[in-house]
């Protein structure tokens, strides 16, 4: 190797040594590949140094180069300009990469600046960074664009070698990657157009994703451009165990709360430094908050709750304190899924089924950190059939079937927000940007006539037909499309990104000291003097004002949770594969699981009153009860795709004869509950789940105007038609308030060309209806067996189902009685075998 | 559908508006015009299509009731003249003998030239006319009078089976007020906090019907 020879890489390696360290292979294989001129991604598993394959490749490259630059600029500058841009998706990580990366720099003699570009940065850190760029750049895609935003942004990147995206996995699902693409797309561009000799490498990191290849292209769409993946050959051992109760009887059938084994969890809390509770939702949180605290009173003061709703400034201060170790746990959402290294974190706890893979071993990896250390996870399941979950879980890991993260295109609302953003900035001439925005992974279908349309969408407000003169945002001058108005560019300004917050109102005490956030909807429910929990506190509600919602401490000792609305997440295709594949190995006893062992004697019981169902075959279950005629069925693809399997099915079977239909499900299956017989038989069932004229029947049977309003409430904000406002402040201008129902209403009727509202369209059909899922779904129903078994009561299968459609408008006291009711109705059905059917719900 | 209020029958159309026919008068709230030229001087697309449909539907209610009067309780411009506004000023000509009554509400801010050049009486607070009061807002003490309202662009909700809901725009009737919904099509909605006994009208793209 050349690179090995070179002075710069033996100034690295013996940094490195003096450090009692060495480089992994793959952090020499990039090297070697960013050397020779590569883009590429580096894909490695966390605590393996994967910032640093590619910031030293940059810092090697550097001191290579270091004396060419000093002979020539004789003036001797002290500051080189803008030489790698680090692009993550996290602020808090923002921290810790330019602690760490200038410490590099220290201690290898460079003189770099190390900049952290955000949200969060200080006006005059960021005045200061105008007047001089720094080396590197650590930003978000929202703060790479708001830097487009500015006038003479160009010449920031004249000296630019690199741009990384940090955690691209992350990025690459969402709009915020597309944010990425384009930017990338645009500084490429204009490399290319002032030094087209130069060589811009442009290189991601990402966690092990199902379509790597594909988050490549994504990244590096540009066809002369060498590129590669790097993959670590070294692997993060994970143990996973699962909290098991002494017997099946002590999970009950369904639920969502797995209270029933938490004293199980003390122990484990009790003999680790530091443990992370996962929960799915952030009203499980605050009710695991109360219950830890109910076991054991010692634990006050040593355990702390952080989600999304609570106050931006209590969350620093939690993470702080996990930090410095003082915190015996923290009980938290996803929220806490990325971000820094807690170092004193040694387990891991999940409660529930955590529905996707990528996510569990994500969750996973918060512990241990360092390489060759052990992440652990314990798994805590809330319901009987969640112990076959985590065997599945289990397996999934071993085999590292990881889901993939399908990137967004076509987001028209981005683009619009881009564009403008251009315009903001130092203008753009129309042409090149579309050649540019074409180059990117996410517009490469796009087409002039789409171009020209959003063109007029930004410079005269509609379609070409008509006029409309005030219309006034993006103009032409001096050949190039730009905003004039100031007011604009600022309000532009202000809504740059496409994260879009639900309205939420703020909570703050009466005397001071904001604790948290919640939904309207929950607030307008409260009376004053009635009491709720959040951030793990007791508060009772005095009064809302100004936006803001005024409380005091209860003496309760605890009260209702507030729900926060926000979809509730549907198992991912992976895990439902292997979920059935788990299904069979149970009774065959063909595994090796204990988790399976325990469940078996339920399932034995399933197989007594109805059936089994083994990976190749698809059962139904008809019940009759005096609620009704019950269809159950269970194709194991997640909640979401169940949702619309039930209504369309409910469609189909109404047109064998008039009839209708209340539906629920689960990630499992679904329930259609009908007064009269359903028509229903051998024949027709797989006309029933056919899926030929999928979509036609989709739109028939489904609400979909419903479902692309609620999407358009995210585009509306982003392509800059709503304005947010900020949660607790008034939205500036009265007379412009609207809302995007608003709009969507408007389109609908009078503008029906409008891609926005396509897009809106779109976005429910592939990613709320998921139709690609749902109809491979219903190929493989084609291709199984189908079992139709009339069973006389609930099956442990069902079960969940039902009570899951109960839970909707019950509390949780009433919930769990109701489901200890059902479950000894079920088991007295199943011992004196009554004839009639008659237990109530 | 035509309900008794207070003795009085009145006419609620699918248009959003009310016929009081004993005093042939046409009532309507909330017009906004010029809110789409508005925000489009702001940089939001607006379709022109909204005003102009606002102003047929308008046309639609003349011809159908040809009344004497048309009454506005309030925000019948939404923040100045611009070319909107100038398209209503084209439609005023075309109906020189409609009298047009304009209870202020906050929105209407246009020079008291403008209202006169249209031809439209103004009222700045209210509008008596046995058993009614017309006026922009709920006053806040009741007497003998009835009140019509606005303002607050009534809406109302349905729920359907397996959580299916729809909002409609309506008709409020309750016991010291009525509130009309607003006219324009370019208008949000926003819930009504009502007692056991208040009625709702909601409107469906068919008919009004009593929810």
């Amino acid at each position: 190797m050349i690179l090995e020879k070179s002075k710069g890489y033996k100034q690295v390696i013996k940094w490195l040594k003096a450090k009692k360290k060495k480089p992994f292979k793959f952090q020499k294989d990039a090297w070697e590949y960013y050397a020779e001129g590569y883009s590429g991604l580096v894909n490695a598993p966390t605590g393996f140094g994967k910032t640093f394959s590619l910031f030293l490749a940059v810092v090697i490259d550097e001191l290579n180069n270091r004396k060419a630059i000093k002979t020539t600029s004789k003036k001797g500058r002290k500051t080189s300009g803008l030489k790698l841009i680090w692009i993550t998706p996290l602020r808090s990580l923002a921290k810790d990469l330019a602690r760490a990366m200038r410490e590099v720099c220290t201690e290898l003699e460079m003189d770099w600046q190390i900049g952290v570009r955000n949200g969060d940065t200080p006006q005059n850190e960021k005045l200061k960074q105008k007047k001089q760029m720094p080396e590197v750049l650590i930003i978000t895609p929202e703060s790479m664009h708001l830097l487009l935003a500015q006038k003479n942004s160009l010449a920031y990147f004249d000296d630019l070698q690199c741009i990384v995206a940090d955690e691209w996995h992350e990025l690459l699902g969402s709009k915020r990657g597309v944010m990425a693409e384009l930017a990338i797309s645009r500084i490429k561009g204009l490399i290319k157009e002032k030094h087209p000799e130069r060589l811009l490498r442009i290189w991601g990191i990402s966690a092990t994703i199902g379509n790597m290849e594909q988050a490549l292209d994504v990244l590096v769409p540009y066809e002369e451009v060498l590129k590669i993946t790097v993959t670590a050959d070294v692997e993060k051992k994970i143990e996973i165990k699962s909290i098991l109760p002494d017997h099946i009887d002590m999970l009950p059938w369904a639920g969502h709360l797995g209270h029933k084994l938490a004293y199980k969890l003390l122990p484990v809390i009790e003999k680790s430094k530091t443990t992370l509770i996962f929960c799915n939702t952030r009203g499980q949180a605050e009710l695991w908050y109360q219950n830890l605290l109910k076991l054991d009173e010692n634990l006050a003061g040593q355990i702390a709750i952080h989600h999304g709703s609570i106050d931006y400034e209590l969350r620093n201060w939690i993470e702080e304190a996990i930090h410095t170790g003082i915190l015996k746990a923290v009980i938290s959402t996803s929220s806490l899924d990325l971000g820094v290294d807690f170092k004193p974190v040694d387990t891991v706890v999940q409660i529930g089924s955590p529905k996707g893979v990528a996510r569990f071993l994500q969750r996973a990896g918060r512990s241990g950190h360092s390489p060759f250390e052990t992440s652990k996870i314990y798994f805590l399941p809330t319901h009987a059939l969640e112990l076959v979950e985590a065997a599945a879980i289990k397996e999934a890991a071993r085999t590292q079937n990881i889901e993939s993260r399908e990137p967004v295109v076509m987001a028209f609302d981005t683009l619009i927000q881009y564009m403008v953003t251009l315009a903001v900035g130092d203008g753009f001439d129309d042409k090149k940007l579309y050649d540019e925005v074409k180059s990117t992974f996410a517009f490469r279908e796009l087409e002039p006539p789409e171009w020209s349309w959003m063109m007029q969408f930004i410079t005269t407000g509609g379609d070409s037909l008509t006029a409309y003169t005030e219309f006034s945002k993006v103009e032409k001058e001096d050949g190039l499309w730009k905003v004039k108005s100031r007011q604009l560019a600022m309000r532009h300004r202000l809504h740059i990104g496409t994260i879009v917050s639900d309205a939420m109102l703020k909570v703050k005490y009466l005397t001071g000291g904001y604790i948290g956030m919640l939904e309207e909807s929950f607030i307008s429910r409260m009376k004053p003097g009635s009491s709720f929990t959040l951030a793990g506190r007791v508060l009772e509600f005095v009064m809302v004002k100004e936006m803001t919602v005024l409380v005091r401490r209860s003496k309760l000792k605890s009260a209702i949770t507030p729900s926060w609305l926000g979809g509730r997440i549907s198992l991912t295709a992976n895990l439902g594969a292997i979920l059935r594949k788990k299904y069979n190995q149970t009774l065959d006893q063909t595994h090796e699981d204990e988790e399976l062992d325990i469940i078996l004697p339920l399932f034995e019981r399933q197989a007594k009153v109805s059936h089994v169902p083994k990976d190749d075959e698809f059962l139904i279950e008809l019940i009759k009860t005096r609620d009704g005629y019950h269809f159950f069925a269970y194709p194991f693809e997640g909640r979401q795709v169940h949702e619309i399997m039930a209504a369309l099915i409910a469609y189909r079977l109404g047109r064998v004869k008039p009839i209708s239909f209340s539906i629920a499900m689960n990630d499992y299956g679904f329930e259609l509950l009908s007064e009269q017989p359903i028509p229903l038989d051998e024949e027709n069932v797989k006309l029933l789940f056919s899926p030929v004229n999928l979509g036609e029947d989709i739109v028939a049977s489904i609400n979909a105007t419903e479902m692309a309003r609620r999407k358009f409430r995210d585009i509306a904000c982003i392509s800059g038609l709503v304005f947010q406002g900020y949660p607790g402040k008034y939205v500036a201008n009265k007379h412009l308030q609207s809302s995007s129902s608003l709009f969507f209403n408007v389109f609908s009727d009078y503008d029906k060309h409008n891609l926005l509202l396509r897009q809106a369209y779109d976005e429910a059909f592939y990613q709320q209806i998921e139709e690609p899922r749902l109809a491979a779904a219903l190929h493989r129903i084609q291709a199984s067996k189908v079992i139709i078994v009339k069973a006389e009561s609930y099956t442990p299968l069902c079960f969940p189902i039902k009570v899951d459609s109960l839970r909707e408008n019950m509390s949780t006291e009433e919930l769990g009685a109701r489901i200890a009711k059902m479950t000894a109705e079920a088991d007295k059905k199943q011992t004196q075998r009554r004839k009639k059917n008659d237990h109530q719900l | 559908m035509t309900i008794n209020c207070k003795g009085e029958d009145l006419i609620l159309s699918k248009h959003r508006a009310i016929y009081w026919e004993a005093q042939k008068m046409l009532i309507i709230s909330d017009l906004h015009l010029g809110k789409g030229a508005y925000f489009r001087k702001a940089g939001i697309q607006i379709p022109v299509h909204v005003n102009t449909a606002d102003l047929n539907t308008l046309t639609t209610l003349i011809l159908e009731f040809n009344p004497d009067s048309l009454l506005i309780t309030g925000d019948m411009f939404h923040h100045q003249m611009n070319s909107e506004a100038e398209l209503f000023r084209q439609w005023r000509l075309q109906y020189p003998e409609l009298k047009i009554l304009l209870i202020k509400g906050n929105h209407d801010t246009l020079k008291a030239k403008d209202y006169s050049d249209l031809a439209i009486e103004i009222y700045p607070k209210e509008f008596l006319c046995k058993p009614f009061r017309f006026i922009h807002d709920q006053p806040a003490v009741t007497d003998d009078y009835y009140n019509i309202t606005g303002h607050i662009h009534p809406g109302v909700t349905i729920y359907g089976k397996a959580r299916q809901l729809i909002r409609l725009p309506c008709f409020y009737f309750g016991k010291t007020c009525a509130i009309l919904p607003a006219f324009s099509a370019f208008t949000g909605l926003s819930k009504i906090n009502a007692a056991k006994e208040d009625l709702f009208y909601a409107i469906t793209p068919e008919k009004v019907v009593l929810v």
